[in-house]
């Protein structure tokens, strides 16, 4: 019983185990030291951990990996450089591209939503094709409308010598919003610990104020898991490893806030619709859900929040290359998620976490990795090129072997 | 269409556009015809007269100011004055000759009030001396490109070797640049010619001498409005001049704007209608077309399907447009023909996949690895010719056929979900290639960096098949260039897959695809026919870009094969497949128009908007719309 238990986790979870034996074989050859790692993976996580956790909500609903978050990051985008256009700084100019992002992105999401309630069960090769074809429009939209059709005073901006926008996108001018939002507040590993401890807390104790079952042991097991932790980082030996990490406490609440709002849509009315029309469609629409409609709005989600995460994303880099910042978002944070344990059916904020680290652990790792087992840099580059598509690949075909077998178990049944 | 109903907006649209392409036509090609009509030519040759009396004024008046200058100095100097004072005289004597040249009129002359006949003669025989020059000149140019078109492909490789090191650091980079190599890797090789060891032929400096004979005959007439003129300013106005009165590779276009622009004259309705004949009368054929379009819209739109009526109405704008601004037709009709024979069997691999039921086969590059291991192979071994060539495609075959039967048996195992399965196995493969590019054993100096590990991204095939079958039995007619083995080729492989389909094994096997639950009642193995397709998908895949790399005359490596398989399938469902069900005609349509729309669309693209990648752009827009289109026809119900 106990064996074939291991056995099934380890089937299950194949992918996440396969990773992080390779993070830890890199980990060795790569030659870098532990707190440099943590040091560029925090830094990776602060950027990176808001886009991922934009697609749980279009996989419980059902339509797989939503690959076309390309075009909300796009919407992100076009947002950045009519701020920029504007010369907002700071903050402020941060916040208007975020408002300005959801217009833009909803709308993105709603065409995208209706295409894919034309092209059930193909929404990710779909989602695809979406984003390269939203690439096409982009690229007419910032070569050929912008500065063209639509002027464009400030002269950054824009190719000298000839019409479009400029290749390069730079925030980190004095009207840009480079790290407008990780600069607003920025504390030491150890005391962000304590603060994230603290609030976690409170938030437990109010739940549990809140709720009718008044569980106290599980309360008093998780606050002193929390204290537990809060004290580990202050050892010695912990803090020398964090030593250089800056956490930037407004990007990573924000990341947790959206880990909340996973939760708490999810007991709403409207999750639970999500979760109805993702187990089975057929079944959602004879109990009355329209499913087309929340199939759509569970895009415009995904889409607002991918928007978002682009922007936190652009804003942390301080730069971003405006015709291929946005090119990779759908692979990378899909190939993310998946390494986390999630797949095309199911997923949770813990594996889109999960998988943001060790991807992103990989991704620092490898390219020295490679250097140092095989004499070439390239070898890494291409070697985590192959991860990103060889995972999803992966996780597509045990999805399709695993709703095979269910398919049949429930027809010898 | 017996009972063709159409609505009554549509009626009414069909006429209000034919009245307008009536009106446009009968006014542009009154346009037209009046330009050879004694009026035109008197218009332009009066224009084109004022334009050059206009810049022999200048030149005048800037004579009589020199004169005045020079006559303003020497009193200066007669007078003992220094430097200063000469600048302050020459100053003050050029402003007081040019407002005596404007007074008196020595710089403007008006044309009724000279006799232009003797004048207007003169400039007729420099025109016609000059138009025979040029002729002659486009002639022996041409001829000299052609004799030179084998050193240049040579040269043209020692520079790739420059170029490919600074891909290379593209390619390290990750993929960052999804955009750019979709965009580069269909991108057709310009063949220009370095004209810099051209020299001028006997006859061209027979014809340049009656230009110069013409040109004095011209400034004797010109000396007698113009007194003030010397021959040193004749001398020297006669670059202006000449080019004023003819360039090469004129029109009567560019001829009419810059007499228009020069002359500053006010050409009247008459000389519009004359300007923008053309346009008009071209625009009057597209109005008409489109007006038979909204008339029978219904029956075209379920005859050919919505994105291929645009697509084709498109390639008929485009073909209006190119004649609009003078594009040479038959180099582009060349083009599009060797297009379509280096890309139709790449297209033609979907067709097994889409009839065998595993839809589009976006996972085509596991293929085109095997085809570009076959051409690897060919060039280590130090094969040329048709041996070579032959060798690479049966490697190339042995390989994807083992493959391809792997891949077959792995989308066995995932029927309903195939095209993103294989869209990312396909990915996956090419990237884990990437890294076999870098460490295969190869020794082949051709195929290496000449520093650092690993292959070239771009690999030339001059020492091996470049141009195999596009120059064979190839031949010109009427300009166009027809690549006859290439064509002939891609018809040989769509008649075996025809001949395959008709078999009893390809009517099986697009039973398999149609029905697969009927197909195993009748006790077809549906399992192996997905394979037996798969792997024919597969081997064309291989075959397909052999041809390909024959005409584009490189192998490229790395990243480029991830997109062909979006490519290939855009153009087999823009002529008219669907993700089910494909014919073989649909492969030729698809690819002629898909790579017809390609290759016009970039030099109309670039006579519109200059230096710019807009045609890159629609490229993306066109071929990923085309396949979003036909998933949004495909999906919603059973598949998946």
């Amino acid at each position: 019983m106990d064996k074939s238990k291991v056995r099934n986790f380890a089937r299950n979870n194949i992918v996440t185990i396969m990773f992080i034996v390779l993070c830890a074989v890199c980990m060795v050859f790569s030659g870098y030291t532990p707190s440099y790692v943590i040091y560029e993976l925090f830094g990776r996580l602060s950027r990176n951990m808001f886009i991922v956790l934009s697609l749980i909500i279009p996989i419980v609903a059902g339509m797989g990996i939503n690959f076309a978050i390309t075009a909300g990051a796009m919407a992100a985008q076009i947002a950045c450089l009519l701020v920029l256009e504007w010369k907002i700084p700071g903050i402020g100019g941060f916040a208007l591209a975020a408002l300005m992002t959801v217009p833009l992105a909803t709308l993105f999401g709603w065409l995208i939503g209706k295409l894919f309630n034309k092209m059930k069960g193909q929404e990710m090769i779909g989602g695809l094709v979406i984003g390269y074809f939203a690439n096409g429009l982009y690229q007419l939209l910032f070569l050929f409308v912008f500065d063209n059709i639509i002027p464009i005073n400030n002269p950054d901006l824009t190719i000298k010598g000839s019409t479009g926008i400029a290749n390069t996108m730079d925030l980190s001018k004095e009207y840009g919003f480079a790290s407008a939002l990780d600069g607003l507040w920025r504390l030491p590993f150890h005391r962000a610990v304590l603060v994230f401890a603290a609030v976690i807390a409170v938030i437990l104790v109010v739940g549990y104020m809140r709720s009718h079952q008044k569980n106290a042991k599980k309360l008093g097991i998780q606050i002193a898991a929390l204290a537990v932790v809060a004290v580990i980082a202050q050892l010695p030996p912990v803090k020398e490893l964090f030593s250089m990490v800056n956490i930037p406490m407004i990007t990573f609440g924000l990341v947790a806030l959206l880990c909340l709002f996973n939760i708490v849509i999810m007991r709403t009315k409207l999750g639970q619709q999500f979760r109805a029309v993702g187990q089975n469609g057929t079944v959602a629409n004879a109990s009355g859900i329209n499913v087309d409609h929340v199939r759509v709005i569970a895009t415009i989600f995904s889409m607002v929040l991918a928007g978002w995460g682009q922007l936190i994303f652009v804003q942390n880099m301080g730069a971003f290359q405006t015709y291929g910042a946005h090119g990779q978002v759908g692979l990378y944070a899909g190939a993310a998620i998946l390494v986390g344990g999630a797949s095309v059916v199911r997923a949770t904020n813990a594996q889109a976490l999960l998988g943001c680290v060790l991807f992103h652990l990989l991704f620092i790792l490898a390219p020295a990795a490679g250097k140092n087992l095989f004499g070439d840099a390239a070898i890494g580059e291409y070697f985590r090129v192959f991860l990103c598509y060889g995972v999803i690949a992966v996780a597509l075909v045990m999805h399709a072997w695993s709703a095979k077998a269910g398919t049949k178990k429930r027809a010898a049944k | 269409m017996g009972k063709l109903k159409v609505k009554k907006s549509q009626k009414i649209a069909c006429i209000v556009i034919v009245i307008v392409a009536i009106i446009f036509g009968c006014v542009g090609l009154y346009g037209v015809t009046s330009r050879t009509s004694q009026r035109g030519q008197a218009l332009i040759s009066e224009m084109r007269l004022q334009a050059i009396l206009d810049t022999a004024g200048t030149g005048a008046v800037d004579a009589y100011v020199e004169a005045a200058k020079a006559e303003a100095t020497a009193k200066v100097r007669e007078e003992g004055g220094g430097m200063e004072e000469i600048r302050e005289a020459t100053a003050q004597a050029e402003e007081e000759a040019r407002a005596l040249a404007e007074e008196e009129g020595i710089g403007s002359v008006d044309l009724t009030s000279i006799n232009t006949e003797p004048l207007g003669e003169a400039l007729n025989v420099l025109a016609e001396a000059q138009e025979a020059y040029f002729a002659e000149e486009a002639a022996a140019q041409a001829r000299y490109i052609e004799e030179n078109e084998e050193a240049v492909v040579s040269e043209e490789a020692s520079t790739e070797a420059a170029d490919a090191s600074a891909e290379e650091e593209m390619a390290v980079e990750g993929d960052a640049a999804m955009g750019d190599d979709m965009g580069g890797d269909m991108e057709m090789m310009e063949e220009t010619v370095d004209l810099s060891g051209f020299e001028a032929t006997e006859e061209m400096l027979a014809l340049q001498e009656e230009v110069d004979q013409a040109y004095t005959a011209l400034c004797e007439e010109i000396k007698l409005v113009f007194p003030a003129l010397t021959d040193d300013i004749m001398e020297a106005l006669k670059p202006t001049i000449t080019s004023l009165v003819a360039q090469q590779g004129d029109t009567f276009e560019t001829q009419y704007d810059r007499a228009l622009a020069q002359s500053g004259m006010n050409p009247g309705a008459t000389g519009v209608i004359m300007r923008q004949g053309k346009t008009l009368t071209t625009s009057a054929i597209g109005l008409l077309i489109l007006a038979l379009t909204v008339l029978f819209y219904t029956p075209l739109v379920k005859k050919l399907g919505f994105p291929r009526l645009l697509i084709g109405l498109f390639y008929i704008l485009l073909c209006l447009l190119a004649f609009i601004y003078n594009l040479s037709l038959p180099g582009q009709i060349s083009n599009t023909l060797v297009r379509l024979g280096m890309n139709g069997v790449l297209v033609l691999a979907m067709l097994p996949g889409i009839q065998c039921g595993i839809s589009l086969n976006l996972g085509l590059p596991i293929g085109i690895i095997g085809g570009l291991l076959g051409g690897l192979l060919c060039i280590e071994f130090g094969l040329s010719g048709w041996g070579g060539f032959l060798f690479a495609i049966i490697v190339g075959l042995a390989i994807s056929a083992v493959t391809g039967c792997l891949y077959g048996m792995l989308l066995n195992r995932l029927k309903g979900s195939e095209m993103s399965v294989t869209t990312y196995v396909g990915f996956s493969v090419v990237s884990l290639m990437c890294i076999a590019w870098l460490v295969l054993p190869f020794t082949s100096n051709i195929m290496k960096w000449p520093l650092g590990k690993g292959l070239r991204t771009t690999i030339g095939l001059q020492t091996t098949y470049l141009h195999l079958l596009n120059d064979f039995l190839s031949f010109d007619i009427f300009g166009v260039t027809i690549p006859t083995g290439l064509l002939l080729f891609f018809a040989l492989c769509c008649f075996l897959v025809w001949l395959f389909m008709r078999s009893k094994t390809g009517i099986a096997m697009s039973a398999a695809g149609a029905n697969p639950r009927f197909a195993e009642a009748t006790g077809i193995n549906v399992d192996k026919m997905r394979i037996i397709g798969t792997m024919l998908s597969t081997m064309l895949g291989a075959v397909g870009i052999i041809v390909y790399s024959q005409s584009f005359g490189f192998i490229q490596l790395y990243q480029a094969p991830r997109m062909m398989g979006f490519l290939a399938a855009s153009a087999i469902l823009l002529g008219g497949a669907t993700t089910s069900r494909a014919k073989i005609s649909h492969v030729v349509i698809g690819t002629f128009l898909f790579q017809g729309v390609l290759t016009l669309g970039m030099p109309v693209a670039n006579a519109i908007v200059p230096q710019s990648t807009i045609s890159e752009v629609f490229r993306i827009i066109i071929s990923q719309g085309i396949i979003l289109y036909a998933l949004t026809k495909s999906g919603g119900d059973s598949r998946g």
